[in-house]
Parts: structure tokens; C-alpha cells; sequence
């Protein structure tokens, strides 16, 4: 057993604990008390749900909202919580559809609504804008275009196939925590992850090979 | 080993096969421990991946900072406090001055009129009983009047009672129409009908 996987292994033990409190609290009325051992759950889990928010999403504002909906239904329905299940995947799960959920959401608004054009560096929020102490502005340029890339290639991605991919990849999620909560079979799992990563394969690919092609174009009289 | 087999391991690995190995897990493909090209393209695919999570972590912990996380965290916890507290009910808005003031003029004269109204219709209400009783009276003379003239005269008497007592009215009227048949015909037979006044005579 690695230290990471030892970690983890407590992480889940304390969590598990945690839950039962807090769902014993609930019973007895103790609501102050109750809230204050789920901050607990909560620092515990917060950056990583806002790391899933934030991929499924692509918007901070989106996301934080879809993390805050998440832990306040998770609190409100910690009753209907088992303990057979880690809390952890049990919370991931109730995350992830709200994000669906507020995917579904966009995209019927996005097709009636027309989007705000965005600001002249593509930035949604002042604050990005604002230089930081961090690496340079190439360095910056240079990655937000990588990051870009990325993101159109995964959006590419049938959803499935993108959940597996990020909860695997990003989360490090084994395939049967994903099987869990993604409801698919543990083979299903792999096999989308496979496809995921060869269609990532080929259509970050192919973004420098088109790229090229378009400036032979521009350059040819 | 069959041939195939061996020609199978002999092939260098596509992005497919590396994809494949990589999601297994486990990098122990028996080409790969043979063929040092592709396990320098397979440790090249395993860090394009790597960095594709760094990359993807990075981007998102630079957007949720620790303040962002406190701040959300207390979001939350706001949330659950306000879920929590019963539901404040909100008092219907008053004015601070009534419209109509109990002790204001107008009101008085309300008060005033209606009580003077009551007097009235107290008032006229007794008038009206005394003139009804005075029309019964009346009749009541009539009817006398009648009964002490002659019985011609009493034929020819009409009774005529504004209201009184209807029933003495209408047996009065009976009476007078019996005492004499309108119907010539029938006046023989009538003059030959003995009477009860005549048997008690």
C-alpha cells in the first residue's frame, strides 16, 4: 500500500466518521453542532469539488455556485446517506449531476440567448486581467492557448467519455470508484477511457497540423 | 510462439496500443521491455497525459484561491444557517396615522345623524300605527251602522273596510249577497226555502 493510498484510506475512515456525526446531530436537533463538524466534510472536499465543478463547467462563477448547491443538498440529505458507500464518492456523485444539470441549463439558454461578447483579451472577469507575480505574460499566453486547446478537445468528447477521462485522469478515481459513480460497468469504464484518450490523441493532433495548413494558405499568393 | 504472435510483438506499438497500455496500468507489454523506441514513445504518451493533469489542475487551482475557497465555504454555511431557520413571517405594513381619526368631526356628525334618523322612523313609525288603528275603529262603526238599519237598506249596504278584520269583512259581504239572489230566476224557489230565523220564530 502506497502513502498516498494510506492517506486516502484514513481520509475516508475520518470522513465516514465525520458523516455519522453529523447525521446523529441532525437527529438530536443539534444543528449548530451539526454544521460546525460538517465544515469539517467541507474544507476536506471543497478545492477538489471545485476542481471537478471548474472542467465539467469552464466557468468559475458556474462552478463555485454548483459546488455551494452540492454541499448544502449533501447536508440537507446526509439521512438518506450510507455508510457502506464512502462519503467522498456518495458527495462526487451528487456534484457531478448538478453539473450536468446546469450543463443542460446553459445549453437550452445558450440556444435562445445570444452570449455576451467577451472582452477584448477573450477574459470574462476584470481580475484576470490584472498582472500577477506569477510566470510571464508569453508564459501565460502560452499556456491559456494549451488550456484552450484542451478544453475545445475534451468539450469534443461524447460525455461519457469525457466524465470517465476527467474523474480518471484529473481525480485519479480508480475504475470501479468511476464505475460507482458514473453507474457504468467497470470493463465500460476502461473501454471509455481508451477511446477518450485516443480521440484526445487526434484531435490535439490535428489542431497544430490544420493550423499549419491554414498559414501555407495565407502564405501561398 | 506462433508466427503471427511474434510478428505481433515485433510491430512497434501505435498511439492505440500505448493508449491500451495505458489504461490497463500496467507498462509491462512484452514489446515494450524488447523495444527501446517504443518505450521511449510510451514514456512520451504517459507525459503528454501528465501534463495534460498538471496542466488541467493548475488552471483550476489558480481560479478557486484560498480566499475564494474561504469565501465559499462561508457561502455555504450561510446557506445552511438560513435553510435551517424557521421561516420569518412578515407583519402586514401599517400606517402610522389612521386614515379616519375616531375623534374627528366627521364622525360625530355620522353618529349624530344616525341617531336622529333612528328618532325619525321611532317617530313616524307610532304616527303610522295610530292612523291604522283609528281605520280599524272606523270600520268597526260601519259595521254597526249596518246591523241597526232595515233590512232594504241592509241589501243595498255595502261594507267597505279599507283593512280590518278581512273576515268579518268577507262574511258580512256573504251575508248580504245570500239575503237577496241575484238571479231572477231562482227568487220563487228562494221565496219558498224556509229560513232558520223563520223555524226559530
Amino acid at each position: 500500500m502506497t502513502g498516498a493510498q494510506a492517506t486516502g484510506l484514513a481520509g475516508r475512515e475520518a470522513d465516514s466518521v465525520a458523516a455519522s456525526a453529523v447525521k446523529a446531530m441532525q437527529a438530536e436537533g443539534r444543528h449548530s453542532e451539526a454544521r460546525e463538524r460538517y465544515a469539517e466534510l467541507v474544507g476536506r472536499h471543497q478545492r477538489r469539488a471545485s476542481r471537478i465543478a471548474f472542467h465539467y463547467m469552464r466557468d468559475v462563477a458556474e462552478a463555485d455556485e454548483a459546488v455551494q448547491d452540492a454541499f448544502v443538498k449533501a447536508y440537507s440529505h446526509l439521512a438518506s446517506f450510507r455508510e457502506e458507500l464512502p462519503f467522498e464518492v456518495w458527495f462526487t456523485r451528487i456534484l457531478i449531476n448538478g453539473c450536468l444539470d446546469r450543463i443542460k441549463a446553459r445549453t437550452r439558454r445558450e440556444r435562445w440567448i445570444a452570449p455576451m461578447p467577451d472582452g477584448p483579451a477573450g477574459e470574462r472577469d476584470f481580475g484576470e486581467r490584472v498582472a500577477g507575480r506569477g510566470p510571464s505574460p508569453e508564459d501565460q499566453l502560452l499556456a491559456r492557448e494549451r488550456r484552450k486547446r484542451l478544453a475545445g478537445a475534451l468539450a469534443r468528447l461524447p460525455e461519457r467519455q469525457r466524465s470517465v477521462f476527467m474523474l480518471s485522469h484529473y481525480e485519479g478515481c480508480t475504475s470501479r470508484e468511476v464505475s460507482v459513480l458514473t453507474g457504468l460497468n467497470e470493463s465500460t469504464v476502461r473501454v471509455h477511457l481508451f477511446r477518450a484518450i485516443r480521440k484526445l490523441r487526434t484531435l490535439l493532433a490535428d489542431i497544430p497540423s490544420a493550423e499549419r495548413r491554414v498559414e501555407k494558405r495565407h502564405v501561398t499568393p | 510462439m506462433s508466427l503471427l504472435n511474434r510478428l505481433r510483438l515485433s510491430a512497434h506499438l501505435d498511439d492505440a496500443a500505448l493508449a491500451a497500455i495505458w489504461t490497463d496500468g500496467r507498462p509491462s507489454h512484452p514489446h515494450l521491455s524488447t523495444c527501446a523506441a517504443c518505450r521511449v514513445r510510451f514514456a512520451e504518451f504517459s507525459a503528454w497525459l501528465e501534463n495534460m493533469r498538471v496542466d488541467a489542475i493548475t488552471e483550476a487551482d489558480e481560479h478557486f484561491s484560498a480566499e475564494r475557497l474561504v469565501a465559499q465555504q462561508a457561502q455555504i454555511f450561510r446557506r445552511l444557517e438560513a435553510a435551517e431557520r424557521p421561516a420569518r413571517v412578515i407583519a402586514f405594513p401599517k400606517f402610522t396615522q389612521p386614515l379616519t381619526s375616531r375623534s374627528s368631526h366627521a364622525s360625530r356628525w355620522i353618529a349624530a345623524a344616525a341617531a336622529a334618523g333612528l328618532m325619525v322612523g321611532v317617530g313616524v313609525g307610532q304616527l303610522m300605527d295610530l292612523r291604522h288603528s283609528l281605520t280599524v275603529s272606523n270600520s268597526a262603526a260601519v259595521q254597526t251602522r249596518v246591523a241597526d238599519a232595515p233590512a232594504g237598506a241592509r241589501r243595498d249596504a255595502r261594507v267597505q273596510t279599507i283593512s280590518g278584520t278581512r273576515d268579518e269583512a268577507f262574511l258580512s259581504e256573504l251575508d248580504a249577497s245570500l239575503s237577496r239572489p241575484a238571479v231572477p230566476e231562482l227568487r220563487a224557489l228562494d221565496a219558498f226555502t224556509p229560513r232558520a230565523g223563520d223555524r226559530a220564530r
